[in-house]
């Protein structure tokens, strides 16, 4: 069970507070101001059915793994994990796959078929041809989303551009409880290469040639800087920010999302 | 500047390597996608440029260090062009003292002009120099060696004699000068060669120091280079005159049609002058000498003189080829037709006068003399045992160069032979035996003389290891055998050379026998040498004077010896021997003038070829200095620089 952003009647008593100009007069426990002459609001957990939507970047940068699992792997079994605790919950949920824009959408339903649904595409997922273009399709997400729900992001975030996380904050505003899962394979954090390489990117960018000894510590500051800008961006929207490293077991990253609420 | 090992500047074609390298890097960089690609594009950004800067100095730096290590290995060096005058430096002074310098030229000889040359630079030469004086005559002397006193050496130069008769031998002269200089302390060497540069300098040859070392040639040459020399002597027997000989003299040389003729001096005094008949640069002189010659040698001379007085003379051994063999008669009898050695003495008599002749003397045993031994080539002992007094003789003249033939007899003794004389034969006689069947004789180089018997012999036994059996009797026990002694030859024959014992002298074969065994004993040393060489003579003894007169009339008596090696052979044209005061002809010879010394006509000297300008004013072409540590150094600090460049690289 989770927390509703709703409040209201319901079966379970939450606490007394004091009655403030503006609450409703409907909400005044006159038991209680027969005892103790104030007025006192009764104030009660309210349960809903929770509207859940995940996003999922399928941009080509996501389907680079420097092992056995690319981050879309690891990023989609994360998402199908939490898609199978919303539904077991009765919540709805609803799925979403982008790049530079959407690519697929399921709307948010619950259900065994529905979550049978949801596992097949994040289990092939529409392919992607474009690049990470986070602002556009984070402002479509959140005309998606509806309100009041809870979003979860999973993306490596790889669009430098300044206004990328900004429809964070806007995705909060309507409501929502956002969680952004930076999804990070360690090769990229750590350039744990020795050789000079040529490196080539996924997204149309030139190459490189450069020899990773000599620009590791130089690579692993501006990596550093931008975990740390991502990271102060999405909370600054008033979402969270968790790192999501792919050598990490997923079922360590779930727990810590669910405990966290 | 230049290089001492020019060819090695192919090694340059390696700086090829680091560019390959560079360029082959570039293009087998292993591939690598990266999804954080921008964070690369961002740092490089930021260090491209630093990146092109450090790569383009990489790649030069690589290139200079393999640069660097190839020229270092091709040795350079470079000249430093200062007077060497105004300063203390190490002279080495070859001096050619050659035949060719003794030329005449406005009044003195080359020589004595090269002196005053070289006795002007000495004047020049700052105090505290060092001076090597190195003459380059054959053989090359050092005159002076590596001294500071300047007086020293010119008062050396002064008293050089201004004539020679030497061959040349500037190249070892000139190697013996540049090993003084190394051994000098003194920074500058300077090596200045005063030579004439003719042919028989052979200049051209000679390896000169590259480095370290500078080198100065001044030529000294004669302003008329006309000369002329014999070149060719034959003598042949004189078919008009029986007994007499005939001399065809050919003479080369420039200016030949001046009028000419050539000398005769026989016992140092003229007999006959004869003109030269010049046609197509040579000249031909006949000259006989009728009746035989009276002396072992004769000299010939042009006349006029040229400028080069000492390649006029040429001595000439008119009996070169004649082999002195001194017959002992073991077996004398009154009938000289019954004499042990009649048969081999009238073979000499009747043998054919092909390239060699045969002079003959015969000796019964008890007459036999030290002198007769002396002018001997060939020693026959003829069936005799001689008295013991005689041997140590025999061992000296055999050792000396002599040869013994001992043939058998019923008169000799094998105790004798065997004992006293065992360490001079080739083998062992033993006891003497009739045979009771006649033997045949056989030899693989005279197959005909299985022709001849042999009916008793005294029969040759523990053969020395190194004799020769050149003959062998039918039942192949050695007939004829000869080893070498010292610088002679002995050989053994087992049966008589009369008709005593075989019928040998009755045959055809006899003749060929007995000249191939003379000519074989009969080795000669040789007659002809060239200005100071060494020939080798007997040794005066207790009883014998021996004495050398040389072609200037100049006596000079030879030591208490054996051998002598006798050197004072400076003077060219003929030396007689004399035994007591009397010819030896044995040991008459000739000391030639090196022919190569008689071109007069001066080439350049090596460094100044083509430049007639150059002289002994500038000490040459300076000091060549090397400048391999120099690069080595410059290697060390591009190898370092390179390794620091590749750590910022990193960075």
């Amino acid at each position: 069970m989770h927390r509703s952003p709703h409040r209201g009647a319901s079966a379970i008593f939450k606490e007394h507070r004091a009655y403030r100009p503006g609450d409703d007069p409907r909400l005044i426990d006159w038991r209680a101001y027969a005892r103790s002459d104030r007025y006192t609001i009764k104030h009660f957990e309210h349960e809903t059915q929770l509207r859940g939507t995940l996003a999922l970047d399928v941009s080509p940068s996501m389907h680079w793994g420097s092992g056995d699992v690319s981050k879309l792997d690891y990023a989609a079994t994360l998402l199908a994990a939490l898609a199978y605790v919303l539904t077991r919950q009765g919540d709805a949920v609803s799925l979403i796959t982008f790049d530079d824009a959407i690519r697929d959408r399921i709307p948010a339903r619950s259900g065994p078929a529905h979550l049978d649904y949801l596992m097949r595409l994040l289990a092939q997922p529409s392919a992607s041809s474009g690049t990470t273009a986070l602002h556009a399709s984070l402002d479509k997400l959140n005309e998606h989303a509806g309100r009041m729900g809870l979003v979860v992001i999973a993306s490596d975030l790889l669009d430098l551009s300044e206004d990328a996380l900004e429809p964070v904050a806007r995705i909060q505003a309507r409501g929502h409880q956002t969680v952004v899962l930076h999804v990070m394979d360690p090769a990229e954090i750590e350039l744990p290469y020795e050789q000079p390489m040529r490196f080539e990117g996924l997204e149309g960018e030139p190459f490189v040639e450069v020899d990773p000894k000599g620009i590791r510590r130089s690579y692993r500051e501006a990596i550093d800087a931008f975990l740390e800008t991502s990271q102060r961006r999405v909370v600054a929207g008033g979402a969270r920010y968790m790192l999501a490293r792919t050598d990490t077991p997923p079922e360590h990253v779930l727990l810590q999302l669910l405990r966290d609420r | 500047m230049g290089f001492g090992l020019p060819w090695v500047l192919v090694g340059l074609l390696a700086v090829g390597i680091p560019i390959a390298a560079h360029l082959l890097r570039r293009q087998k960089l292993p591939q690598q996608t990266l999804p954080t690609i921008a964070f690369l594009h961002r740092i490089q950004a930021t260090r491209a440029s630093r990146l092109r800067l450090v790569d383009a100095l990489l790649l030069a730096l690589r290139v200079a260090l393999v640069a660097a290590l190839a020229l270092a290995a091709a040795a350079p060096f470079r000249v430093v062009q200062s007077n060497l005058l105004d300063r203390e430096h190490a002279l080495a002074l070859v001096f050619d003292d050659s035949l060719s310098m003794a030329a005449m030229d406005e009044g003195q000889t080359l020589i004595e002009r090269a002196a005053e040359v070289a006795i002007d630079q000495l004047r020049r030469m700052p105090e505290g120099s060092e001076v090597s004086l190195v003459l380059a005559g054959e053989p090359p002397r050092v005159w002076v060696r590596r001294s500071v006193e300047l007086n020293v050496v010119r008062d050396a130069l002064g008293e050089l004699e201004p004539r020679s008769t030497r061959a040349g031998a500037l190249c070892a002269a000139a190697r013996t000068a540049t090993e003084l200089l190394l051994e000098s302390e003194l920074p500058d060497r300077r090596l200045l060669v005063v030579s004439d540069f003719t042919p028989g300098a052979k200049a051209e040859d000679c390896e000169w120091p590259t480095r370290g070392v500078r080198v100065a040639f001044q030529q000294v040459a004669s302003s008329n280079p006309d000369n002329r020399r014999i070149s060719t002597v034959e003598v042949s027997g004189e078919r008009a005159a029986p007994g007499g000989l005939r001399l065809d003299v050919q003479v080369e040389g420039s200016n030949t049609r001046a009028e000419q003729r050539v000398r005769l001096r026989e016992r140092g005094q003229e007999t006959q002058r004869v003109p030269i008949d010049w046609g197509d640069g040579r000249g031909e002189a006949k000259l006989s000498i009728q009746g035989g010659p009276s002396d072992a040698v004769v000299e010939l001379r042009l006349d006029p003189d040229d400028v080069l007085p000492a390649d006029n003379v040429r001595g000439v051994l008119l009996g070169s080829d004649t082999i002195h063999v001194l017959l002992v008669d073991g077996d004398p009898h009154p009938d000289p037709r019954k004499r042990e050695t009649a048969f081999i003495a009238h073979a000499l008599d009747v043998a054919p006068r092909i390239g060699r002749s045969f002079a003959v003397e015969t000796l019964d045993a008890q007459d036999l003399s030290e002198s007769a031994i002396i002018r001997s080539d060939v020693l026959v002992l003829a069936n005799a045992t001689l008295d013991e007094k005689w041997l140590p003789l025999i061992q000296r003249f055999v050792g000396g160069g002599g040869s013994l033939w001992i043939t058998a007899g019923d008169r000799i003794n094998p105790r004798v032979y065997g004992s006293v004389l065992r360490e001079l034969l080739p083998a062992r006689y033993t006891a003497t035996r009739t045979e009771d069947r006649p033997l045949s004789l056989s030899s693989d180089a005279l197959p005909e003389l299985d022709q001849a018997k042999v009916v008793a012999r005294t029969p040759i036994a523990e053969t020395a290891l190194d004799a020769v059996v050149t003959a062998r009797f039918s039942d192949g026990a050695p007939a004829m055998v000869e080893h070498r002694y010292r610088s002679g030859r002995v050989a053994m024959f087992a049966t008589t050379i009369d008709d005593a014992w075989t019928d040998l002298p009755y045959q055809p074969v006899f003749v060929p026998f007995v000249l191939g065994a003379l000519e074989r004993l009969a080795g000669r040393s040789q007659h002809s040498v060239t200005p100071y060489g060494a020939v080798s003579l007997p040794g005066s003894t207790s009883s014998q004077r021996i004495q050398v007169v040389t072609p200037t009339g100049r006596t000079v008596d030879l030591p208490e010896a054996d051998r002598v090696a006798f050197r004072e052979t400076s003077e060219i044209g003929a030396y007689r021997v004399l035994v007591n005061g009397v010819n030896g002809e044995r040991f008459a010879f000739v000391v030639d003038a090196p022919a190569e010394e008689s071109d007069l006509l001066a080439t350049d000297p090596p460094e100044t070829r083509g430049d007639t300008a150059e002289s002994v004013e500038d000490a040459s072409k300076g000091t060549e200095q090397p400048l391999t540590p120099w690069l080595l150094l410059l290697a060390v600090g591009l190898a370092f620089s390179e390794l620091w460049l590749r750590q910022v690289r990193r960075r």
